[in-house]
């Protein structure tokens, strides 16, 4: 999910419990504050701090010259042959090629378990803003393909689309001395993505006298967690009981629009509900479940029907998916 | 009331927003302001003008100016090679020669908001505001503080990404981080200065944070555009833009929302309102994002003025409303259904006024050197303030400006400078300004 949904998830946390609009009709903001801060905090350790001190093995740098993705292909592959003669966890990190301010060589890169290679193809030069240039899709596709030395387990998507700015992680993990185990991103979403260290944060707020403080951080630091988990990578969860992330359910990408509106549209609906319940004297009564259907469910099958119609007649082939949006940055940040 | 002198009206005000729009540092309030002063000089002299034509030249002027506004703003802030990471997609596409595109989708964005307004919020709003009202008016400072601290923790780095692990990547990736924390406090305590002890003359109060938001907004835009030799690339005046249907549906209920929220909570600007609505959509997609942008923007100029118009409401939000209310109150839904017509009728006009503005405004720059077109801007700017609020007021710019640089200089997020409205509001609204002016020296 995008930092608005968790950050919202956290402020709506908050205002379940109810000191939090106790306290904030007297002047005092703090729960909501500490809910939407601590809502986002998982993401916040690993974007704003984590990852910068993360320590990679092999850092594969295109440079613009290379007119063919062999060397990439070559690099991985030798990473991973590396990773089963040593039997630890190699960490590599693929980097960017910048054409100039606002152009960047897009490349993907595929891990094919069947075959048994990693497959590495240029595509074309794209803008800051993802958009592709016209003309530049190179004409016959140069794709380079190299031996993997082990077979592969992949944790997450088979294919990895690096363009702009900053280039993904890859960990590549050895098991049982004769495959390897990859983990995309492997900073993210690990021992920041644990509900242990969500409670880590809410004893300390209840040994510094703050017990209702402590539970509005614990259930918005979870309400974050609980939302990646509906997504691929998952999160360690129980870190540092567990060393790795459990997967997640497979029902949405991180930068899916439906789901991200719909957790923001849903969040400000159960705010503003928790509002309505403790308003003496609410010049319209109203249920739950009335407002509910009112606010929620109907404008939402408008929409979805507004949205088939408008579709009707032009098919759109199926989207790629864009795991770029899992460590890059946001079109506005 | 004669309907066609009051289409007339609408259509004078559409025009004449055209015309201020192209203005540098000429924000539409300012020009309301000074129209309402014009009023009552009216009324004192025995002359009075009635409500059927000054209230549909105002709705002209606001929604005019709101759809049209994005001309200049895309077309004439032109960033240099280091700003690209940082200004918005419509500057990065006036850099691809592809200005023209991106002034038409903003403006489908605000023709979609108009739409939304007269076809969806109108009919609602009568019914479900008053009771939103009742809600959430005694939660408006909470909501405030909530929205700063999202402003403030949701910038991610934009640096850090190149090099080995540690102390140097992180202090890369953090320089735009710290100067967008080190902004945003600079700008609140200016914001605590010009609300507890203003340098500007009393007679001039009504101005008195003009001078700070062109110092933060507009003077760093042009000193940078003649610092810079950014060179303008030839622009491609497309004949038709292509944006999928179900995008422009999702631009739209993204715009609405974010520029609602900002037009509904107090202190909460458009650009606050743009912010939302771009994180709420998730999108990348530049064409998208700026519809949204064109969405939010007149839903929240518009919108807040509307507000004061519904009935059961009467809701007074934004500069226009706040003017107005002291010179008309609304009488009746006949009002209501004015403005709105009058909305409708400004955004159509204003809408097919603006491929053939952004022409006439590329044909300028075609032919006029960019830089001193960026002169001219700033020397409007700086008589303008001059006038308005004399040698004190263009202190408080000059102030304004260096921390407005800030952001252009390290990368970071220009909504930063929006400290200056935001603090100051919350802490009063919580109940403890005059106490944090108080800690400030600004008291005694």
């Amino acid at each position: 999910m995008k930092g608005i949904a968790h950050f919202l998830t956290g402020v709506t946390a908050a205002s379940f419990f109810p000191w939090s609009i106790e306290q904030a009709l007297d002047g005092n903001p703090v729960y909501f504050v500490l809910g939407g801060a601590f809502g986002l905090l998982p993401d916040t350790i690993d974007f704003k701090f984590y990852r910068f001190f993360y320590p990679h093995d092999v850092y594969i740098e295109p440079v613009p010259s290379d007119s063919h993705p062999q060397p990439i292909a070559d690099r991985i592959a030798e990473a991973m042959a590396t990773a089963l003669r040593e039997q630890r966890v190699i960490r590599v990190k693929l980097g960017t090629i910048r054409l100039g301010a606002d152009r960047w060589r897009q490349y993907r890169l595929r891990f094919d378990a069947e075959r048994r290679e990693v497959q590495v193809q240029f595509g074309p030069t794209v803008t800051t803003g993802q958009m592709p240039i016209p003309g530049t899709t190179p004409s016959t596709p140069l794709v380079a393909r190299a031996p993997l030395p082990a077979p592969v387990i992949q944790t997450y998507d088979a294919e990895t689309t690096v363009d702009i700015l900053d280039g993904p992680t890859f960990g590549l993990e050895p098991e049982s001395g004769e495959r390897i185990v990859l983990h995309f991103l492997p900073w993210h979403r690990n021992w920041s993505h644990s509900l242990l260290v969500g409670a880590f944060f809410a004893a300390l707020a209840v040994l510094a006298g703050a017990w209702r403080a402590g539970m509005v951080i614990f259930v918005a630091y979870a309400g974050h967690l609980l939302e990646d988990q509906l997504g691929f990578m998952g999160s360690n969860l129980f870190f540092p009981l567990t060393r790795r992330r459990f997967p997640g359910a497979h029902m949405m990408r991180s930068g899916d629009t439906l789901p991200n509106f719909l957790t923001v549209w849903t969040c400000c609906l159960l705010i503003f509900w928790n509002l309505y319940r403790r308003t003496p004297d609410p010049l319209v009564s109203i249920g739950f479940f009335k407002f509910l259907f009112y606010a929620g469910v109907l404008p939402l099958l408008i929409m979805l029907v507004i949205r088939r119609l408008t579709r009707r007649g032009a098919p759109r082939p199926p989207e790629r998916v864009d795991t770029s949006k899992e460590w890059s940055d946001p079109l506005i940040s | 009331m004669n309907t066609a002198l009051m289409a007339a009206s609408a259509l004078a005000g559409t025009v004449m927003s055209s015309v201020i729009s192209l203005l540098p540092a000429l924000h539409i309030y300012n020009l309301l302001g000074g129209l309402v002063l014009l009023l009552y000089g009216l009324q004192d002299t025995g002359f009075t003008i009635p409500p059927g034509i000054y209230l549909p030249f105002m709705t002209g002027l606001i929604v005019g100016w709101s759809m049209l506004n994005t001309i200049p703003s895309i077309l004439l802030g032109a960033p240099d090679e280091s700003a690209m990471f940082t200004v918005m997609p419509g500057q990065k596409l006036l850099m691809q020669g592809r200005g023209f595109e991106a002034v038409m989708v903003t403006a489908v964005g605000g023709l979609a908001g108009v739409f939304l307004l007269v076809g969806i919020f109108a009919p609602l709003a009568p019914r479900v505001l008053p009771l939103v009202r009742q809600v959430l008016t005694p939660h408006l400072h909470w909501v405030l503080w909530v929205v700063i601290t999202y402003i403030l923790i949701s910038e991610w780095p934009k640096g850090g990404h190149w090099g080995p692990a540690g102390w140097r990547k992180f202090l890369d990736a953090w320089r735009s981080l710290g100067a967008g924390l080190l902004t945003f406090t600079l700008s609140s305590l200016l914001g605590f200065l010009l609300l507890y002890r203003s340098p500007v003359r009393v007679e001039s109060a009504f101005q008195n944070i003009l001078p700070a938001f062109v110092g933060l907004f507009a003077v760093p835009w042009c000193l940078f555009n003649l610092l810079s030799a950014s060179e303008i690339p030839r622009q491609y005046v497309a004949v038709s833009i292509e944006v999928e249907a179900d995008r422009i549906l999702w631009g739209t209920v993204a715009g609405g929302l974010g520029g609602g929220f900002a037009a509904f909570f107090p202190i909460i600007t458009g650009g606050v309102g743009g912010l939302l609505a771009g994180h709420a959509t998730a999108q990348r997609d530049e064409r998208v994002f700026l519809l949204s942008q064109g969405v939010s923007k007149l839903v929240y100029y518009a919108g807040a003025f509307l507000m004061f118009f519904v009935p059961g409401l009467r809701l007074r939000r934004g500069g226009a409303a706040w003017m107005l209310h002291s010179l008309y109150l609304p009488q009746s839904a006949g009002d209501y259904l004015m403005i709105l017509g009058a909305m409708a009728l400004a955004g159509g006009v204003s809408f097919l006024m603006t491929p053939a503005l952004a022409r006439w405004t590329i044909r300028f720059m075609e032919r006029a050197n960019y830089r001193i077109a960026s002169a001219v801007a700033l020397l409007i700017a700086v008589i303008l303030v001059g006038i308005l609020t004399g040698a004190a007021g263009l202190f408080i710019m000059a102030v304004a400006t260096g921390i407005g640089s800030l952001p252009v200089l390290f990368g970071s997020r220009r909504l930063n400078c929006l400290g200056l409205l935001l603090v100051p509001m919350a802490c009063n609204l919580s109940g403890f300004g005059p106490r944090v002016a108080g800690l400030l020296g600004l008291l005694r």
